[in-house]
């Protein structure tokens, strides 16, 4: 029954039925007569209605016959797809931005139900678990069908022997992890229940991405085996390319089971059995039956029994468990905050693409309403004619969402090229993915239907009698196109919206541009090493670095050498623990976590860091002397104001720690970021205050970027299983961080203003266009009776000025109310930058007055006989 | 005579049990067995043809009329009959049903 339906969609069959009628109807035509027969016509349109497709013919007919008037038009479709086409590209190429940055769900089966169990701290919200907590909250707790843990560390890996250590991220992972996560290796075997005690050789899993570099995608790989920190390890199984780690911006290249942690850092105690060491990040996913609050009712009993039971280590310690977006909005809420207002003016412009389209669509139903009222009185339904409309419009819509994906790739393509240059590389994985292509075409299909709707019903509604008999609309121009000019207005209005926002935020952020960096980028290069990944001991660390300095002085080319713990605005910045003398904590505190960094004496000279006040550290600042520290002057305002910081102490570590003398007070520069409020930074001698992990900065004579291959030599003629990395120009580290991020997003939000400049001026012209094409009549009667050119021109240009200004003041205020949203979301950017409220009205006027100004020409220009005679 | 819904296509079927008939030949014969009571336009009556021969009840193939002229005669399936008779005994129930209801004539009152 079915397939006697179907048959009939095959055109051959359908030619073939349609022959044989009437072939058939021929016949009885000769035997009955025609008059005997009636409308045989009409009886083959019902015959064919039996095939049971007529709905179908009925949507094909409605789409080659868009097709044939949409061809008619072709500056209408090129204009409504553009608009379109920018706006949802613009809002796509935001939406992958966004979904890098927040929305992405974790790549693990059914994320939905996967939540993140942190052991929160008053001061630390996100802090993280330690192994024994979470092995007791592991054992009591049934709201999980399996919790797991990791951490993720940088080790240094060597595919083979012979291969020079690379640095990489690893995840140290529970036995359940890809269990919990639902992700089945790729090529062998997962970890298996306690693996690690009960084996004697160490077993790890690599990465897609690494087994494909480093091994070329060979199966043999599992069996063989990689050294990690020097450990040798068995590759039991390689990870699916999908996963990428539980961690937006790191990808691990390398798992081993979390019992491995304490040969990999080297140390003499087991960390897993240290309660008071909170670096776990622990995901649960829910069993049947649990929700989010009943597993946070449950670990938090679980977490204050634990909490009696160890007051040491747990005090004030709060299970958490909160949804994955909801970790990374408080990890990030200024991302948060940036992503919000990014999308906010996409959906603006959104907004104002659509109602382009649907002044479009009113001011093409208004000249088609002729031929819309020849369709009604020859028998077209109302309905019909909607429906023919709105297939144009969703045929319309549907080529901007499809141009749209083009604009959104090349926007994505820009921000992709966003990124830090750092080994192992962080990424920022902004793609264009199947959810980013079915959100353009929703939004595509939405605005379709939102606002082709009402123009297509208006144009419907049309009165046929008399659109007939006047030749299509002849209404007064102002009362009839009412409803576009509050379009239209409302277009620019939001235009001003996007424009000020744009400009308040591009304000902002020019002071970023032009902030001096606070120490010296040029002629120095920089690199990292990790002699620690080898098990130096401190001592044999110490003599590491202090030979490396010594071999690279003497370097040709080289006009100074220091060390640091951390540069300035590199992605990650080292902090101490500091209780300074005199501070009130609040209750249950007794330190403060702050930047800070280990230097050596020379750093000051060599980044060119001022000293304000006081000293800065010399060579007889070495262990065993009298232990010193330096600050800079937001650390002695912070916690000394209006004190000499001279002379005052820092316990360092904890309030019974190691006491500091400040010996000097230097100028606050920027951490982190160059836009970040001043912050309180501690400078710590070296010598007196040894680390692991160093960076050497090298001060060039000549181009700093010549030093890189020496530099690496120096290392490796030290020892050749070090390993080097982030071997960069700190020019190249200021500018990725400051110039390049901060251009782009100069770009992208310069690019949506711009976008809805555009379209607002597109919006006017076309509104303006049009009702000179309606006024054509009125026009020649005024040029006739002696209304001169610039009358003319001027009666145009006038109403298209009327609507910005309109709009302009609407957007004004809109703006006003808009304005504290920004500053919420970045303090400082939302207070008025009168030069913004004066340029973006200006820009809007002015663009209003070319935008009318070129319809007006052509009124101006107009015959008055051809006009009249026109009717 | 306007006609229920559906009876169309069995007085169709009933008229093809005689034996196979054109499409203009089923129109005359209703016409002509109703005593001209059933005019049946061929507008309706060729798209129940359709409608028929695409359930399977009726089939269709060329032949050579009584004028000696091609048409494309219809004949009742084996499934067309069994509908008919299941159609048929519908029918006359539902005309004993409204027959006992309506009685006969009513006199009428003036």
């Amino acid at each position: 029954m079915l397939w006697n339906r179907f048959k009939y969609l095959w055109p051959a069959r359908r030619r073939r039925e349609e022959r044989e009628m009437r072939e058939e109807l021929e016949s009885l035509t000769a035997i009955a007569g025609g008059r005997e027969l009636g409308n045989l016509t009409l009886a083959m349109e019902d015959a064919r209605a039996t095939w049971g497709w007529t709905w179908l013919e009925g949507i094909f007919a409605d789409i080659r016959y868009s097709f044939r008037a949409l061809r008619s038009q072709p500056a209408f479709v090129a204009v409504a797809v553009l608009s379109l086409a920018l706006a949802v590209g613009a809002n796509s190429a935001i939406f992958s931005f966004a979904d890098a940055l927040l929305l992405r769900p974790l790549p693990v089966r059914n994320p939905a139900s996967v939540l993140d169990v942190s052991s929160a701290m008053p001061d630390n919200p996100l802090e993280g678990m330690s192994f024994p907590d979470y092995r007791d909250l592991r054992d009591k707790s049934s709201s999980f069908s399996g919790l797991a843990a990791y951490r993720l560390d940088s080790v240094a890996v060597a595919s083979n022997p012979a291969a020079p250590a690379q640095i990489r991220f690893a995840s140290l992972v529970s036995d359940n992890f890809f269990a919990v996560a639902g992700v089945t290796p790729s090529v062998g075997r997962a970890f298996l229940p306690d693996e690690a005690a009960r084996s004697a050789q160490p077993v790890a899993m690599i990465s897609y991405e690494f087994w494909q570099q480093n091994y070329a995608g060979e199966h043999s790989v599992i069996g063989g085996s990689v050294r990690v920190n020097g450990i040798v390890f068995t590759i039991v199984g390689v990870t699916p390319a999908s996963f990428t780690g539980l961690d937006r911006f790191f990808r691990p290249s390398i798992f081993v089971p979390l019992e491995m942690a304490q040969r990999l850092d080297g140390k003499l105690t087991d960390p897993l059995e240290d309660r008071g060491r909170h670096d776990l990040i622990v995901k649960g996913r829910l069993s049947a039956g649990a929700s989010e609050e009943s597993a946070q009712a449950e670990l938090a009993a679980i977490g204050s029994a634990l909490e009696r039971e160890y007051l040491k280590t747990n005090r004030n310690r709060h299970m958490t468990v909160r949804t994955e977006l909801s970790r990374r909005i408080q990890q990030s809420p200024q991302l948060l905050a940036l992503v919000k207002m990014l999308m906010g003016l996409v959906a603006l412009i959104l907004i104002i693409a659509c109602s382009n389209v649907a002044n479009l669509l009113l001011a093409r139903g208004r000249g088609r309403s002729r031929e819309i009222a020849i369709r009604l009185s020859i028998g077209a339904g109302r309905s019909r004619v909607v429906r023919q409309l709105m297939t144009e419009s969703l045929i319309v819509s549907l080529a901007g969402g499809i141009a749209g994906l083009f604009v959104a790739y090349a926007g994505i393509r820009l921000l992709q090229t966003l990124s830090v240059p750092s080994d192992p590389p962080n990424v920022l994985g902004v793609e264009l993915d199947w959810r980013v292509v079915r959100f353009s075409l929703l939004a595509a299909l939405g605005s379709c239907i939102i606002f082709g709707l009402a123009p297509a019903w208006q144009t419907a509604r049309t009165d046929f009698l008399r659109a007939l008999k006047t030749g299509g609309d002849n209404g007064s121009g102002t009362r009839r196109t009412l409803g576009r000019d509050a379009l239209v207005a409302g277009q620019i209005a939001l235009a001003m919206v996007v424009l000020i926002a744009a400009g308040m935020f591009l304000d902002g952020f020019r002071n970023m541009l032009v902030m001096p960096p606070e120490f010296r980028t040029d002629h120095l290069i920089s690199l990292d090493t990790a002699p620690a990944v080898l098990h130096y001991s401190p001592e044999q660390t110490k003599a590491f670095y202090r030979r490396l300095v010594a071999r690279v002085s003497t370097m040709p080319g080289v006009a100074g050498v220091a060390m640091t713990e951390s540069l300035p605005l590199s992605p990650s910045q080292s902090a101490v623990s500091v209780a300074p003398e005199g501070h009130q904590f609040p209750k249950g505190r007794e330190t403060e976590v702050e930047f800070g960094a280990a230097v050596d004496a020379a750093y000051f000279s060599a980044l060119n860091v001022e000293i304000k006040l006081g000293r800065a550290f010399t060579d007889d600042d070495r262990a065993g002397s009298r232990r010193v520290a330096i600050v800079n002057q937001q650390f002695a305002k912070a916690y000394w104001p209006d004190r000499n910081p001279i002379g005052k102490r820092i316990r360092l570590g904890s309030a019974d720690g190691p006491a500091a003398e400040v010996v000097g007070v230097a100028k606050t520069g920027h951490y982190l970021a160059v836009n970040e409020a001043p912050a309180p930074f501690v400078y710590l001698p070296y010598e007196q205050n040894p680390r692991s992990r160093m960076t050497l900065v090298v001060q060039s004579v000549g181009e700093a970027s010549a030093l890189a291959t020496p530099l690496r030599d120096a290392v490796r003629s030290i020892d050749a299983n070090v390993p080097v990395f982030n071997l960069r120009t700190v020019a190249t580290l200021y500018e990725s961080r400051v110039t390049d991020t901060w251009l782009q997003f100069f770009q992208m939000v310069g690019a949506m203003g711009f976008i809805g400049l555009a379209l607002a001026a597109s919006g006017l012209y076309g509104l303006v266009n049009y009702t000179v094409s309606r006024r054509v009549k009125e026009f020649g009667v005024r040029v006739a009776v002696g209304a001169s050119r610039r009358d003319v021109v001027w009666l145009v240009e006038r109403r298209g000025l009327i609507l910005g200004g309109v709009g302009i003041a609407i957007g004004g205020v809109l703006a006003r109310v808009a304005a504290p949203m920004l500053d919420a979301g970045f303090p400082g950017l939302g207070v008025s930058s009168p030069a913004v409220y004066v340029l973006a009205p200006l820009a809007l006027l002015m663009v209003s007055a070319i935008a009318s100004y070129v319809p007006a020409r052509r009124a101006a220009g107009l015959d008055p006989l051809r006009a009249l005679r026109n009717e | 005579m306007d006609l229920l819904q559906g009876t169309l296509d069995m007085l169709v079927l009933r008229t093809l049990r005689a034996g196979s008939l054109h499409g203009y030949g089923i129109a005359k014969s209703i016409r002509n067995t109703s005593n001209q009571a059933l005019d049946i336009e061929f507008g309706s009556l060729y798209p129940a043809l359709k409608r028929l021969e695409a359930k399977g009840w009726i089939a269709a193939g060329w032949d050579t009329s009584e004028h000696n002229r091609r048409a494309k005669f219809y004949k009742l399936t084996a499934a067309g009959r069994k509908h008919l008779l299941r159609e048929h005994s519908k029918w006359a129930e539902f005309v004993s049903a409204v027959g006992r209801i309506m009685g006969g004539l009513p006199a009428a009152k003036s």
